[in-house]
């Protein structure tokens, strides 16, 4: 198992869930279309962590 | 206990350790990745859909992200001293090293609590590595203590509400914490525990596992009182003693 790059992908993927967190939390009261977009991002970025398929993330 | 060791190790310096630090080494840090993971597997499926408000689940999800993140730092250091964890991201949480991580929460109350007792369980699994000997560990820990301290918060925050609502919500609240609480004890380990000494003559801890539990009491049960709940008895459905 290459740990260096599961880091790297593990990252990435936890950027991409605080991006989503800080995008939606200003608008919680002015755009909900935006901010069930965002918890729909996040729980499919969740998902796939929790699968944890680091074979196939790595491949 | 004999003399601890007090020197400083690098991930480099590790194979030259003898082979009971090293074990040691492995072992904390497999178990300080599965708790940190354990957590997200315990409520994003089931909390994170249906949490009362949106902000509620915002703050689920970045709860949970911030748990990934503490995973993927810990589990980095175990890759550097060639402990592979990577199996820990998907093991069924029954598999858990810890007891506490092997159901599921399936209620906004147990969540709240889960906050409020086991995260700051977590917190002071992490303040025995202050000052540890292996210092890439140490250099983690100040983020990773930042962002458990919102947890801690958040979810004392949540249980207080519930209690402060009082009639049957206070009774359900109470009934969280009573489940709950002998978890968070035994997440300590044994009192007599001989691996725990081994931990501290290498440095790798501070405190045996009882004075952590006994300090984590006397930090929490007088929170517990302020919000007019009952302390459960620290003897009643535990594991460890």
């Amino acid at each position: 198992m290459n740990a260096r790059a599961l880091d790297e992908h593990l990252e990435a993927m936890v950027l991409a869930l605080h991006a989503a967190v800080n995008r939606a939390m200003p608008h919680v009261k002015d755009d909900p279309a935006l901010v069930d977009q965002a918890l729909r991002d996040c729980e499919e970025i969740l998902e796939v962590i929790l699968d944890g398929d680091v074979a196939g993330w790595l491949a | 206990m004999d003399t601890p060791f007090t020197d400083k190790i690098e991930s480099a310096d590790v194979a030259k350790m003898p082979a009971e630090y090293q074990t040691l080494l492995k072992r904390v840090l497999a178990i300080q990745a599965d708790c940190e993971i354990g957590g997200p597997h315990l409520y994003v499926r089931s909390i994170l859909p249906d949490a009362p408000t949106k902000v509620d689940r915002l703050i689920v999800a970045r709860t949970a992200a911030e748990e990934a993140d503490h995973y993927r730092k810990v589990a980095r250091l175990a890759g550097e001293v060639g402990e592979d964890v990577s199996a820990l991201l998907s093991r069924p949480n029954r598999e858990r090293y810890v007891n506490a991580f092997r159901g599921t929460i399936t209620s906004w109350e147990d969540f709240a609590v889960f906050g409020f007792l086991i995260d700051r369980v977590g917190r002071y699994q992490l303040e025995e590595f202050i000052g540890c000997s292996y210092a890439p560990l140490e250099r983690l820990l100040p983020d990773v203590i930042n962002e458990e301290l919102g947890h801690i918060d958040y979810g004392h925050t949540k249980t207080a509400e519930f209690a402060a609502r009082g009639g049957r919500d206070k009774e359900r609240i109470q009934g969280v914490i009573d489940a709950w609480y002998p978890k968070a004890l035994d997440m300590f380990g044994n009192t007599g525990s001989r691996r725990s000494e081994r931990y501290r003559h290498w440095g790798l801890k501070r405190r045996t596992n009882a004075q952590a539990r006994e300090e984590y009491m006397r930090e929490v049960d007088p929170l517990i009182r302020a919000m007019g709940l009952t302390v459960p008895d620290p003897t009643v459905g535990r594991e460890f003693v």
